[in-house]
């Protein structure tokens, strides 16, 4: 797809997500919206391998939504990519529909249960590292939550990849500022960001991460197979993008929009996709 | 089981590695994680099979997850450390990446209770097998001499499931002749006949055991000793039969009783209906930070023979 065919996909995926979650009562759309543009790409941009038809084709790319509760943001592509029968999208955490509230390697498309934060970075290390000793072309790209680099495990994890020059991992940090209670640099301070991950041995971008211009440049760098270790794509961007009411704002993680909230949100979103 | 594997003089983990390496020579897809524990048998692995050997930095977490994609890729892992490390550093990575996916990652904590004596809290395990036990569909086995170290290690790359499997640090004099198939097969066998009451153990406790069985018979009480192999699952129906002769029960471990062995074995019996009279014997209700080796330790925490035998034959008369 070319950008402008990038960006409708991204105004729609904004305003699948937001539905799915008016429909259910469930669901995060704010971190799911932050990194729309990143999900987009990968699917619709050529930057990742994956088998609708077989969606555990060994050769296929792996994508860890390691901010599980993000993980939504991937149904509606993996419904309209043809991973799961059209129709599915409605039947989010139905127990008869097979898109659950948080994401397990039983849906197809799904290749890890997150939700709980510092987990995706290191089986995606795993997946990576077998792909590498067994001489597989195997790329895995994981999108963390800045929140989740308070987590030690994520450190250990890029330690570990950077020692063994895993240059078919892709770690994107989904900066939005916010977890649930405050901004992250109230709470307890994440910057700086990028020369944390340089330090620690990623060949690191940085980008806005809500510009799709900025995101296909970056993937492309990323998978360009000039980097001899691991990448890091801080993407800055904005939690609930797309949403005026939800942008930055913390206390949008899990709450529930009303009626009225909920024409203003679609008047915003179908702006957008026009 | 390999032949190869050195018997009988030889330190549990070391055994196990060696049968592991065995095999791994032979099957490229068996992957063993250290967290910087080393091990005589180690050095072997790492010089012959570099490729199938991953040092995970002493990063109890990544090695977890990082097993789990290995395991996901298709590899038969082991994740190995002392026991405290590799159970409760690492605990929610083994429960969300490794348990809740149903990955077959074999976890090996190395020097259970009071193994790493002298070395106090930090390197004690006496709570793993209460944490380890509340994981949903894992199989615990707990190594009592070098037989069941080698079978546990067969059992491990021939049949992959999720297991921890815990390993003394001291060299467990043997129980079981070669290829004896009683605890595999049953996971809680009588090794030593006894009358009206049994003692059941696990690990370095079975080997206490017998010492306390000798206290007694002074005492005039003859107890048989059982084996506990696997403590999860239990099989209600072997526990029935093997308890069948013995009206009173003692369990004895070097473990805190909340949820210890002595606890499983409790349960079980509840479920099985067996209805009879309990002592449980394991380490006091708290951290003991003295030193003077293994035998002082288990002393002060009330798990050594005399101790044991004490409590026995109070329960007993």
């Amino acid at each position: 797809m070319n950008l402008t065919e990038l960006k409708k996909k991204c105004a729609w995926l904004r305003r699948e997500a937001f539905e799915m979650v008016v429909r259910s009562k469930k669901g995060h759309y704010p971190s799911s919206s932050s990194c729309v543009e990143m999900v987009v790409a990968l699917f619709y941009g050529g930057f990742m391998k994956y088998n609708a038809q077989n969606p555990k084709d060994p050769a296929r790319d792996r994508i860890f939504i390691s901010k599980g509760h993000a993980g939504m943001v991937l149904y509606p592509i993996l419904e309209d990519l043809g991973f799961v029968p059209k129709g599915e999208l409605l039947k989010f955490t139905k127990p008869d529909g097979k898109f659950r509230f948080y994401p397990d390697p039983t849906i197809p498309g799904i290749e890890a249960i997150t939700g709980s934060l510092g987990h995706g970075m290191g089986i995606a290390a795993g997946h990576c590292l077998a792909a590498k000793r067994d001489g597989k072309n195997i790329r895995s790209f994981v999108i963390i939550g800045d929140g989740e680099c308070y987590e030690g495990s994520t450190w250990e994890t890029a330690m570990f990849a950077a020692h063994h020059h895993l240059d078919n991992y892709v770690v994107v940090i989904d900066r939005n500022q916010c977890i649930i209670m405050d901004h992250t640099e109230k709470c307890v301070k994440l910057d700086p960001m990028a020369e944390k991950w340089k330090a620690f041995g990623f060949h690191t971008i940085e980008i806005n991460g809500n510009s799709i211009e900025e995101v296909t440049k970056a993937l492309a760098e990323a998978t360009s197979g000039k980097i001899k270790g691991p990448v890091a794509i801080v993407a800055n961007t904005v939690k609930g993008k797309g949403v005026s009411y939800m942008e930055n704002r913390p206390d949008w993680h899990n709450k529930m929009p009303n009626d009225e909230q909920i024409a203003t949100a679609r008047k915003e979103l179908e702006a957008v996709a026009a | 089981m390999s032949d190869k594997a050195e018997k009988p003089k030889i330190l549990p983990r070391d055994a196990f590695i060696d049968e592991v390496f065995l095999a791994a020579k032979k099957n490229p897809n068996i992957y063993f994680i250290t967290i910087d524990l080393g091990a005589k048998a180690l050095d072997r692995f790492r010089v012959e099979l570099p490729n199938q050997l991953i040092h995970a930095g002493i990063s109890e977490q990544n090695a977890m997850d990082v097993a789990a994609g290995l395991a996901q890729s298709g590899k038969i892992v082991y994740a190995y450390a002392m026991a405290p490390f590799v159970t409760l550093r690492c605990y929610e990575q083994i429960k969300v990446a490794i348990a809740s996916m149903f990955l077959p990652v074999t976890i090996i904590g190395n020097g259970v209770g009071y193994s790493y004596n002298d070395a106090g809290p930090t390197h004690y395990a006496t709570e793993d097998l209460s944490c380890m036990r509340a994981l949903g569909g894992i199989e615990i086995l707990t190594a009592s001499d070098t037989e069941t170290v080698l079978q546990t290690a067969h059992l491990t790359y021939t049949k992959p499931a999720l297991r921890y499997v815990r390993l003394d640090r001291a060299f467990l004099p043997d129980i079981y002749p070669s290829g004896d198939k009683r605890f595999m097969q049953d996971g809680i066998v009588e090794i030593e006949s006894g009358k009206d009451a049994c003692i059941i153990a696990s690990g370095i406790a079975t080997h206490i055991a017998k010492d306390v069985k000798k206290i007694l018979a002074e005492q005039g009480h003859n107890v048989a000793i059982i084996d506990a192999f696997r403590i999860k699952p239990i099989d209600g129906a072997v526990l029935k039969r093997v308890l069948n002769p013995y009206s009173k029960i003692i369990t004895l471990e070097e473990h805190f009783l909340s949820g210890g062995m002595g606890g499983a074995i409790v349960e079980a019996m509840a479920d099985a209906q067996i209805l009879k009279p309990v002592k449980r014997i394991g380490v006091r209700d708290q951290y003991f930070l003295e030193n003077g080796g293994r035998g002082y330790i288990q002393g002060l925490a009330g798990v050594d023979a005399k101790s044991a035998a004490k409590t026995a034959a109070e329960f007993l008369k």
